[in-house]
């Protein structure tokens, strides 16, 4: 019986492949007929756009907005509060999709058919550039021309996500990278506080004159995460090269750099940090690490969870911010960014109002909730910078006020189409090159190898 | 049967026999035969409403029959069958599950033969099979067997083994992580002060050429228990007389194992290699846990193929190649389950 | 002379038999420690702090002050509770119609003789050497076309309905002997009685065996949750825990506090039904 089961089993398995033959067929007819219906949905609600434009007008309106993280990120519920109290016939309804996958999560959410987002949020320009090519956002040109923005408020960055001469989002949120350190480290080493005009050799001997390798009371001169970026993106500060080149020799000298401090326990050891998974506040904040070359977005959990006793004030509180460094004979100031949008979704149909949340969020208003909750605005001047560094729990040295200028921003992640693709395997060599399971030069010469695959495609 | 159906019954005599009289003096040979098909017809038409009663008792069996699958097996259909078509069909097609569908002929299993990180999957989940399977039925016919003899706290030890199945993934490889931790953990500590291994030569159980035997050994230790109690449940089914005989005749432990155990347990471990065959073929969340790191993505040393179809399904939104991809380990299961069909078969004739 | 001989032999027999027994014995202690050594590692670092996890020299199951407000805090951190209230709820839904339907369905490809029998019977067996990962994505497109992507009811659906759970009551009901059901219907019971009042109490075992192995997948499955939810408040345990561990990694004490509570409801279930256990694995013809 058994024998004759197993039987049955192989046989219907066969039967299952053959019947594929069939079943694509079958695809084929439905398809088109899914496609006519989509389409029929899209015409359907472009007609009954105009309405939705003179509801704007003072009828009650509810936009649903994406987000992630809302209780631990303070400016959404800022944001949607100072918007709602100025425009009183709109509620703005925020959904937390989460930040682990949150741009994954939204694109599945808005190529699904029962998605019902007028604004979502932008987290990262892989993401971004997947939702584009979903069509799934409203290109923005047409509002923006209405609307008179000004794009050159933004200093350049809107250039590094244009899709064909298109915008589909507007930052709001612009951070970019400095080094973040720990004073009284410094002061116990007797070692000079970091500048704000370092070469890269002179923050190497700096991170090695605080390191201690005593067992039991390491102390580590500096620290990287595991992302790509905490050691790649030394490279692209020259303005010469970007992680879209396609040729990556250039990562060479800050793979040998970052690896040299592993190898004398200058840092933690990257197989340890992706064993644990440990995140880079928890290893700042344990007061054993000197220096964290990271987002200006830890200024602002620095400060709140220093205040509320979540990272212990006599490990990491007394600390201080300076300028990324830099290549020998490169400006200092030059550094990386990370920028927020906001996009209206193209199933939108309250898409004008949706644009005017978004033309708010990403303007003068907006910018200065950001920066009172502690957060860079994409629309960054003295004033809001002013805003910033007067916070109760900044550091007060005139070092750190100046750290919050920049000279030139590079995206962390410009737009190009297979961007996504090339992130992935810039991360997935990234991650051998530093668990030691290829060479320096193995790595680069397979990054170059597969990014060149995916750009001949 | 009813009235009306026993004067369709008379209705349908007489045509017949009309018919047939018909046909007798009919002697133009085309109209005849006409005439002879028309009356078969009738004919089976009236087998057919006499045989109503049968039919109809069928019918009802049949219902009530179908009445006990259908709720199973219409979320069955629905939301297996459909989607296994819908995905044989997806593997020819190029869609990113917005825009329109295309048809893209064998151009997704063409790009497979030149993807780095799909070969590296490949061979990643190969090598774990291969690790793995055996490994995991030896150790659980081992366990079944000690667990099988007279032994004290038996319950205990059967309960302890099987523990590790049902306690929860993430939960565990959260403790693995920790016991395996390159630099702090106890084991490399035991391996450093006890073994004195130097500490540059301390294996980083998760990376490099070692995580493939981490997450073998992990799916061994994690799984054995569940395999084990198929085995206890097969061992129980082998009469208590074949050994005694055994006994009479002098044999020894290993000849009682080799000429009684395994051959009676054959068609137990076929089920437990086929299944575990299957089952290891499917591994995701493990290499995601224990080799992913902070943000679960894994390198070409790592990579299987379940989280290359994740990746291209959800990242990138090739669900054409995606599904390319899902064929391929489809096929792999399949391959290797008839092949130890039929060594089954060789063996049993 | 020839009594002392076979004395001897007798003896060493005996001696061997105990030798034996300590070696089946050690064998057994380090099997249970290799098996049980993590889970007590889990339970000693929950109820440390940070310093203490690593701490190997010396090293101390029981810290000298335990930090038992770990377990307290973990449900202030992050929703533990939602999570878990939705595991259970999942679970407990999906264990008890798969139960229910199979167990029905089951009954008749056992016990009834009617039309495309086999055929039918054949779409089950064939599906279960296809792995769930060969059409998730398919599937996901199309649950999400039916408006079920991030509900709870779309795991229901993806998990209620295996071809497992049939074929293993199949093969249990088909070890219950026909007469029984045959002197039933002479009776004049429907089959709708004989199933409920006949067929179910005597599966038992086989029900348990079901109900262990629902209960387990269902609570501890990853991938399909991963996929199909995604708002905070709709995770389970298992994504919730993860998510927790990304959060705060550092944290070792309450990463494995919350993972002591993700694993208690499924020992008390296992617990609760392993007396039917091994019977019902080899019952329902699992063993090959």
């Amino acid at each position: 019986m058994k024998r004759k089961l197993l039987s049955i089993l192989l046989t219907a398995s066969m039967l299952a492949a053959m019947v594929s033959g069939c079943g694509s067929k079958q695809e084929e007819g439905q398809a088109p007929a899914e496609e006519a219906q989509t389409t029929a949905a899209e015409t359907q609600e472009e007609t009954t756009e105009p309405e939705a434009q003179t509801e704007a007008s003072g009828e009650a309106i509810t936009l649903k907005w994406a987000i992630w993280d809302k209780d631990i990120t303070p400016y959404w519920q800022a944001l949607k509060e100072e918007y709602e109290a100025t425009h009183e016939n709109v509620t703005i309804e925020m959904t937390d999709l989460g930040s682990t996958d949150y741009m994954t999560v939204l694109a599945t959410e808005l190529s699904g058919s029962g998605s019902d987002f007028d604004v979502v949020t932008i987290k990262d320009v892989p993401g971004y550039a997947t939702l584009v090519s979903k069509n799934t956002l409203e290109p923005l040109d047409s509002y923006i021309a209405d609307a008179g923005i000004d794009l050159s408020q933004y200093g350049g960055v809107d250039k590094q996500v244009t899709v064909n001469g298109s915008l589909y989002e507007l930052p709001f949120r612009n951070d970019f990278w400095v080094v973040f350190y720990n004073k009284d480290i410094f002061d116990a080493a007797g070692v000079a506080y970091p500048t704000n005009d370092m070469t890269f050799e002179e923050y190497d001997a700096l991170a090695r004159q605080v390191t201690d390798t005593t067992y039991g009371a390491q102390v580590y001169g500096t620290h990287y995460h595991t992302w790509r970026s905490a050691v790649q993106l030394f490279g692209v500060l020259d303005g010469q090269h970007s992680i879209l080149d396609g040729n990556y020799d250039f990562f060479k000298p800050y793979y040998e750099l970052v690896l040299g401090q592993e190898d004398d326990q200058v840092c933690r050891n990257y197989a340890d940090l992706s064993a644990e998974g440990l995140h880079y506040s928890a290893a700042f904040s344990g007061g054993d690490v000197a220096m964290l070359n990271m987002g200006s977005w830890f200024i602002s959990t620095l400060i709140a969870n220093i205040q509320s006793g979540e990272y212990d004030a006599s490990l990491c509180g007394n600390w201080g911010m300076v300028k990324y460094p830099h290549a020998e004979g490169v400006e200092a100031g030059s550094t990386l960014g990370t920028i927020t949008g906001l996009a209206v979704t193209s199933v939108s149909d309250q898409k004008d109002a949706a644009f005017d949340f978004v033309e708010w969020v990403s303007g003068e208003e907006g910018a200065k909730v950001m920066a009172e909750t502690g957060n860079f605005p994409a629309l960054m001047n003295d004033e809001v910078a002013g805003i910033i560094s007067s916070l109760e729990g900044f550091p007060t040295d005139a070092e750190s006020k100046e750290a919050l200028s920049v000279s030139n921003l590079y995206l962390e992640v410009p737009y190009a189409e297979n961007v996504s693709a090339i992130n992935d395997i810039l991360d997935t060599y990234h991650k051998s090159i530093m668990n030691r399971e290829i060479s320096i030069d193995e790595g680069i010469a397979a990054m170059n190898e597969e990014v060149g695959k995916i750009k001949a495609q | 049967m009813n009235e009306k159906q026993a004067a369709l019954v008379r209705q349908l005599e007489i045509d017949t026999n009309t018919l047939m009289e018909k046909i007798r003096q009919e002697d133009n040979i085309k109209k005849k035969q006409k005439l002879i098909a028309e009356r078969e017809k009738k004919q089976r038409k009236l087998t057919a409403v006499r045989n109503n009663r049968i039919i109809s008792r069928e019918k009802k069996r049949d219902l009530v029959a179908y009445s006990f699958i259908a709720p199973n097996f219409i979320g069955f259909a629905v939301f297996t069958l459909i989607p296994i078509v819908f995905a044989f069909a997806l593997a020819f097609m190029k869609w990113d599950g917005s825009n329109e569908i295309t048809f893209a002929g064998i151009s997704n299993f063409l790009r497979l033969t030149d993807d780095t990180f799909f070969l590296a999957a490949l061979k990643n989940t190969i090598i774990y099979v291969i690790g793995t399977v055996p490994l995991t039925m030896i150790a659980s016919l081992a366990l079944a067997i000690v667990l099988n003899q007279k032994i004290r706290a038996r319950g205990f030890f059967r309960t302890v083994a099987f523990f590790p199945y049902v306690a929860s993934l993430v939960a565990i490889t959260a403790v693995w992580s920790m016991i395996f931790h390159p630099s702090k953990g106890p084991v490399n500590y035991i391996l450093l002060n006890v073994f004195g291994v130097a500490q540059e030569n301390l294996p980083k159980w998760f990376s490099g050429n070692l995580v493939l035997v981490t997450l073998i050994l992990f799916s061994v230790w994690k799984y054995m228990g569940y395999y084990m109690v198929i085995y206890l449940a097969g061992l129980q089914g082998i009469s208590a007389e074949l050994y005694e005989a055994g006994s009479l005749d002098g044999a020894n432990t290993w000849q009682k194992f080799k000429y009684i155990t395994w051959p009676q347990l054959r068609s137990t471990t076929f089920f437990v290699v086929v299944m575990l065959t299957i089952n290891c073929f499917k591994v995701y969340d493990i290499a995601v846990m224990l080799a992913g790191g902070g943000d679960g993505k894994l390198s070409t040393s790592a990579t299987v193929l379940v989280y290359y179809i994740y990746q291209n399904a959800f990242n990138y939104w090739d669900l054409g190649y995606s599904s390319a991809i899902a064929m391929v380990l489809f096929l792999m299961v399949l391959v290797i389950t008839l092949i130890q069909f039929r060594y089954e078969k060789k063996i049993n004739s | 002379m020839s009594g002392q001989k076979e004395n001897k032999k007798f003896r060493s027999k005996r001696r061997n038999a105990i030798v034996g027994k300590t070696m089946l014995y050690i064998v057994l202690l380090v099997i249970t420690a290799v098996m049980i050594v993590p889970f007590l590692w889990m339970l000693s670092a929950s109820i440390k702090s940070n310093r203490e996890v690593f701490l190997m020299d010396p090293f101390v199951w029981i810290p000298e002050v335990p930090k038992w407000d770990n377990y307290v805090k973990i449900w202030t951190k992050i929703p533990l509770l939602k999570f878990v209230e939705n595991t259970v709820f999942l679970t407990i839904v999906v264990t008890f119609l798969q139960l229910l339907t199979s167990s029905f369905a089951a009954y008749s490809f056992a016990k009834l003789e009617f039309k495309h029998k086999n055929a039918l019977f054949l779409a089950y067996i064939a599906t279960i050497a296809m792995p769930w990962q060969v059409y998730m994505v398919p599937q996901f497109i199309m649950m999400r076309g039916m408006g079920l992507n991030d509900k709870l009811l779309a795991m229901i659906c993806l998990q209620a309905f295996s071809a497992f759970g049939v074929f293993m009551m199949k093969q249990f009901y088909e070890g219950i002997p026909s007469e029984l059901c045959e002197a039933a219907r002479i009776d004049g019971m429907s089959e709708y009685k004989i199933y409920a009042k006949i067929m179910l109490p005597l599966s038992k075992p086989a029900l348990s065996t079901l109900t262990i192995f629902t209960f387990v997948n269902t609570w501890n499955d990853y991938l399909g949750p991963l996929i199909y939810l995604k708002t905070e408040t709709k995770k389970t345990i298992q994504l919730g825990l993860k998510m927790f561990i990304g959060q705060y990694s550092a944290e070792y004490g309450l990463i494995m506090a919350g993972s002591v509570v993700s694993l208690i409801p499924v020992i008390i279930v296992f617990l609760c039904l392993q007396k039917y256990f091994v019977e019902g694995v080899a019952s329902t013809g699992l063993k090959g």
